[in-house]
């Protein structure tokens, strides 16, 4: 019964499918030429029966191949025993020599941060170590601020920015920022260190062209390594091996007639080396070859210009004619993260395809509403510049041209003084860089001993780093003292002493000329 | 005198606040609002129908919860209560307005019998049951991405020659320069996204704890650009990772953290390898350590950075990373800096993960066929976006076998599941030692914020040397260490003992129930049962907005998530359970859940995945397949009144879910 409707059904289906075929214009043509062709032929009708099936094959393999081409094939048996006899490396190697003392001889704060610090061993030290340069770490109307706002927002945001983490302070701050750089707007990060390693990737993709500083920081490293782009390098600091780069790429892609994104990534004063970017002569640049501008002012932000608007302002650029600039909300503003300043499209479009932002939570409402206030701090009372500047000016006196062992590569007006030894010194004495290394960790420890702290440029990761073998530039290691407004000048004349004796001992003890 | 607060009529008045911040709400609720109260039945009279329902039902809560919901305790005052002082005294408008606060950060509990005890029930591990929409949501799907993509191009073709110059601008060639994006990869974000950009990052004031208060902002044109209304609307907050409740600004942590903030300032301004290591930082790292049950931990101002500079630590060129799919883009970032190999297995599933594993160690590198240095197996303790949680015993039995080190990013299981909060082990009742890396979010459960990393102390200590972030990245801040170390010592019981019990218990609880509720009124819900995690499928990418608006017009706030978040077709609305919550709010979620459901078609499950209607007297859970079979009863798709999912729900969701 259930058969023969079955049946009817089809014979209904196969009559209308049939006059159909006939009502297409041309169908008649197509159905005797495939009812003349085959009649005869049956080999053909294999052939082509075949070939249609190695096209429905085809067309539903995977476009690439499942498997390795140098894939070996192992009988179970096999496989058992190469699972039997693997050993893997023990998760982690064991800690060399220098990290172990290095680990055990880290300074503990008790306590807050300051120009003055109570260690765990229970005694006290002048504090060279901070980015803490005008203290504002101390300062009541901050805390004040702060306490204010963990009343009315709790401590967490307890969520990424585009998920209910953006709170108003957020916006203030950004709001602030940008109006204090003369940017059309701003982006606030939840982290200094992650901000320039997650907005590279987010503008420079596969096939762009990236010229960096050779001596830029780690984290820019990171960042052109995510971005997958066509990276290039130029001397530290040359502006002419610079244009030189930046031509090559222009006639480069000239002649392929394919215009990418390019851009040149650079620091307004460097970690590595404390030196400063000829800004004016890199717009100019710029502006000739047609680059993007990305601007790390993690160390110039705050401390270069007249009220500490960074680079733009010590040099006189129009914030506008850079493209994006990085600063830190975590060094001398005594607040946490980091920003992205630049146009309206270049801040909209992080929003979504930056990852340290869309996939992290936002800043805390608290350090948000620091930043916001040491801003404002910094534009009332651009007088702790002018005396951070004078204690620079009086610690440098003490070091740099009264030591015979090192010498300071830091710009004028950079409150972080980075001290390598002297290249004579170095000559001299075949020093490796873990030499020199070691003989820093021991001024260091000599110069906490005798009461005053100051810490390292760390060059240990570098080592695995990009582009750290591209070139013929090398990370110096070096001494990093860190000038703080909050000491007098006599204090911090002092503190330079201490610090010029401390290395003087290490270089002429005896053991010191034993190693050569 | 905040003893007041415990007052045998606290509930009545917890009614009339709710009911008074109601009539706020009304004056500023938006036109949309009043249009979508115009066709459903108003959820507000149903809300505090509910409420009385509830009152109705439990035996004067307020006595019998006394000592745990009042956060006074929190104080440190003792706890005798002379009830013949306080009963009949008025209080003053001051204290009504704070208790109005505290309560908006953190609900009171209504009865004893809305707690729970997240535990795996000793079962083998079973992968929740995914249910699937019929063919007619998937075809219209994948329909609505055609027309957005057929509509987004002719817009792009015509907007860049004949558009708004300066729109486009960022588009086209310009003064010899390459666009800045690329219009094929941002196209999602300019042609999808904006559509429906006003339901993503809206701008919050406050504390995101129970409610959240949310600045009204309006677009005049199509979302390219905001304006502030002015107004404020306080929503039901079913968006904050606030899993313990922990986002207080009153209550023991923030006093903590005021006088941190007095003492230590806002910061360290310094790397921890420089001179930011503080006695404070170490320890909140001993006591996350002894937390999660690791000898050693160290913690990180960021939790994205803590992946991110984590795995080029511990692996390198030759090693082998082994990742579920569905893992975190931080760790996917992590991975990529390495250097190492990734390879992906589908998501929790053991044998494709034994597949590969079996392959990896048996094939060795590609082209050399040296055997690998190591290999390193990353998960999640639970899925963000799925709601599930990793098969752990699974894959310990596989660990024992194929020798791997395993990675367990808790993001967003610590706190949130076990027993005693301590994350998936807790929850398995697996003992840590057999993780070689727990690492973990402090942002989430512990109102904090940043990541930590609990392992061995030679695998901490040498992390400790070459994680770059412990060297260049900033130490995290004061504030946010004590916070961390407050709402720890509060879940351990060091500090207002009961409290961080209640906090677990309650947030087991809110899962469970809301879990079930949305089952039963025959929503699509993914995950398991245990999870805070809560996301519902919504299939069509237009009912995305269409959710979000409809819950917010209700106010509640939620998350909604689709491409490329989530595969194409499976765009979802997610819930965060939080124990700030209480049972009223679930109900006055579930209420709007079932107007929303009804009017966007969301009822669409099977029935397969749970939520089923009741057996009949006499047949036990055990022996419902055998039943169904005898009488032949089919899977009937659940389709509760909400009426009856409420009445129904506290009993049943301490039951096995089915």
């Amino acid at each position: 019964m259930e058969f023969d409707t079955l049946q009817v059904r089809f014979g209904e289906i196969a009559h209308v499918v049939s006059s159909n075929f006939q009502k297409l214009p041309g169908s008649a043509m197509l159905a005797r030429y495939i009812q003349s062709s085959y009649q005869n032929d049956p080999v053909r009708s294999a052939i082509e029966l075949i070939l249609v099936l190695f096209f429905i094959r085809y067309l539903m393999s995977p476009s690439y191949s499942t498997h390795k081409q140098n894939f070996v094939k192992l009988r179970e048996g096999e496989i058992e025993e190469l699972i039997d006899e693997w050993t893997p490396e023990p998760l982690v190697a064991d800690q060399t020599l220098i990290e172990e003392i290095e680990n055990e001889k880290l300074p503990v704060i008790v306590g807050p941060t300051g120009p003055k610090v109570k260690l765990s061993n229970g005694r006290t030290a002048i504090n060279l170590a901070s980015y803490n340069f005008y203290n504002f770490n101390a300062n009541d109307q901050i805390k004040e601020k702060a306490i204010q706002t963990l009343r009315t927002y709790g401590v967490g945001p307890c969520g990424p920015p585009q998920f209910y983490g953006t709170q108003d302070v957020h916006e203030k701050a950004e709001a602030d920022i940008s109006s204090f750089l003369g940017t059309e707007a701003c982006i606030v990060y939840a982290q200094t260190f992650s901000t320039v390693s997650s907005v590279i990737p987010s503008f420079c993709k596969r096939g762009d062209v990236i010229i960096a500083d050779a001596a830029a920081n780690y984290s820019i490293r990171k960042g052109l390594q995510i971005s997958r782009s066509n990276i290039r390098w130029f001397k530290h600091g040359d502006m002419g091996d610079l244009e030189k780069v930046m031509k090559s790429v222009v006639n480069e892609q000239a002649k392929s007639g394919k215009l990418t994104r390019r851009f040149v990534v650079t620091e307004g004063l460097f970690e590595t080396t404390g030196d400063v970017t000829d800004l004016p002569r890199l717009v100019e640049l710029k502006e000739k070859y047609k680059f993007r501008i990305i601007l790390d002012e993690t160390w110039s932000f705050g401390v270069l210009g007249r009220t500490g608007r960074g680079l733009t302002e010590a040099q006189n650029v129009d914030p506008q004619q850079v493209d994006m600039i990085i600063g830190s909300l975590s060094g001398p503003l005594c607040a946490g993260g980091g920003f992205c300043a630049g146009s309206k499209d270049v801040i909209v479009h992080q929003r979504i395809t930056s990852s340290a932002y869309t996939y992290s939570a936002a800043l805390p409402a608290m350090l948000a509403m620091t930043a916001s206030e040491s801003v404002k701090l910094l534009q009332s009372n651009p007088d702790v510049l002018v005396q951070c500047r004078e204690n620079i000016r009086a610690l440098r006196a003490q070091l740099d041209p009264r030591s015979d062992w090192v010498v300071c590569t830091s710009s004028l007006d950079n409150p972080i003084l980075l001290l390598a030894l002297k290249p004579e010194v170095i000559k001299a004495r075949r020093l490796t860089v873990d030499d020199q290394e070691k003989i820093l960790m021991e001024c260091v420890e000599e110069s906490l001993a005798n009461g005053v702290m100051i810490t390292r440029l760390k060059t240990r990761p570098y080592a695995n780093a990009m582009g750290a073998k591209d070139g013929d530039w090398t990370l110096q290691p070096s001494l990093k003292v860190c000038v703080t407004s909050a000491l007098s000048k006599k204090d911090i004349e002092k503190a330079g002493i201490t610090i010029r004796h401390a290395i003087t001992k290490i270089m002429t003890r005896k053991s010191a000329n034993k190693t050569i | 005198m905040p003893r007041r607060l415990a007052n045998p009529f606290s509930s009545s008045q917890s009614a009339m606040s709710a009911s008074e911040k109601t009539g706020e709400r009304r004056l500023s609720s938006s036109k949309t609002n009043r249009l979508s109260q115009l066709f459903s039945s108003s959820p507000k009279s149903k809300d505090q129908a509910a409420m009385h329902q509830s009152q109705m039902s439990t035996i004067s809560p307020s006595t019998v919860s006394l000592p745990t919901i009042s956060l006074s305790t929190a104080t440190g005052e003792s706890n005798t209560v002379e009830p013949t002082t306080t009963l009949f005294k008025p209080q003053s408008a001051e204290e009504v307005e704070r208790r109005q606060r505290v309560e908006a950060q953190f609900g009171p509990l209504l009865s004893p019998e809305h707690l729970y005890t997240s535990q795996a029930a000793g079962k083998p591990f079973e992968r929740p049951i995914e249910d699937e929409a019929p063919y007619y949501y998937l075809l219209t799907t994948y329909l609505s991405y055609l027309a957005l993509i057929l509509f987004g191009h002719v817009r792009d073709f015509f907007g860049k020659r004949f558009g708004d110059r300066k729109r486009y601008q960022p588009l086209k060639i310009h003064n010899g320069f390459a666009p800045l994006n690329d219009d094929f990869d941002s196209f999602y974000t300019r042609r999808l996204k904006t559509r429906l950009d006003d339901c993503f990052a809206r701008t919050t004031v406050g504390v995101p704890g129970r409610f959240i208060t949310l600045k009204d902002r309006k677009s005049d044109d199509y979302n390219y650009t905001y304006r502030y209304t002015g107004t404020y609307t306080e929503t039901l907050n079913m968006s904050s990772y606030n899993y313990l409740g922990f986002a207080q600004s009153e209550g023991p942590c923030a006093d903590a953290v005021e006088e941190c903030v007095k003492k230590y300032g806002a910061t360290f301004a310094s790397p921890r390898a420089d001179s930011g290591t503080s006695d404070l930082a170490l320890e909140v790292e001993r006591e996350i350590a002894s937390f999660v049950g690791k000898p050693d931990a160290m913690v990180f101002s960021m939790g994205y950075v803590t992946n991110s500079s984590t795995f080029p630590a511990l692996v390198s060129k030759g090693c082998l990373i082994i990742s579920d799919e569905l893992n975190h883009a931080s760790i996917r970032i992590g991975a990529r800096l390495s250097g190492a190999v990734i390879q992906s297995f589908k998501h929790n599933d053991m044998g494709h993960l034994e597949r590969v594993l079996r392959e990896a160690i048996s094939q060795g590198q590609p082209r050399t066929h040296r055997p690998w240095k190591k290999i390193l197996l990353v998960v999640e303790g639970l899925y963000s976006m799925e709601g599930t949680m990793v098969n752990l015993p699974g894959i310990l039995e596989l660990k024992r076998k194929y020798k791997f080190y395993l990675f367990i990013d808790e993001a967003h299981s610590i706190g949130a599941l076990g027993p005693h909060g301590r994350g998936v082990c807790d929850y398995y009742g697996v003992d840590t030692s057999e993780v070689d890396i727990l690492m973990g979010t402090l942002t989430k459960s512990f109102g904090a914020n940043g990541g930590y990393i609990a392992a061995e102390k030679h695998i901490i200590d040498k992390l400790r040397s070459t994680n770059a972030s412990t060297i260049f990245g900033e130490a995290p801040a004061p504030s946010v260490l004590m916070q961390i170390l407050a709402s720890l010592k509060l879940i351990n019981g060091d500090i207002c003992p009961g409290q961080g019990e209640e906090r677990l218990k309650r947030i087991a609880f809110n899962s469970r129930y809301l879990r079930l509720g949305l089952k039963r009124l025959g929503m699509i819900v993914t995950g398991h049962d245990d999870s805070p995690i809560i996301p519902v499928l919504l299939y069509n990418p237009g009912k995305m907005p269409a959710f979000s608006r409809q819950m917010l017009a209700r106010k509640i706030s939620v998350v909604v998530v689709g491409y490329p978040a989530t595969p194409l077709i499976s765009s979802r609305a997610r819930f965060c359970v939080s124990a700030a919550h209480n049972k009223d709010d679930l109900d006055r979620m579930l209420i709007a859940c079932d107007e929303v459901a009804d009017l966007l078609q969301l009822k669409y499950s099977t029935g397969i995945a749970g939520g089923l209607d009741p057996l009949p007297e006499g047949v036990a859970p055990e022996d419902e397949a055998e039943w169904r079979k005898n009488t032949g009863t089919p899977i009937k798709a659940p389709r509760w009144k909400v009426e009856d999912v409420i009445r129904r729900g506290v009993v049943d969701c301490k039951l096995p879910l089915r």
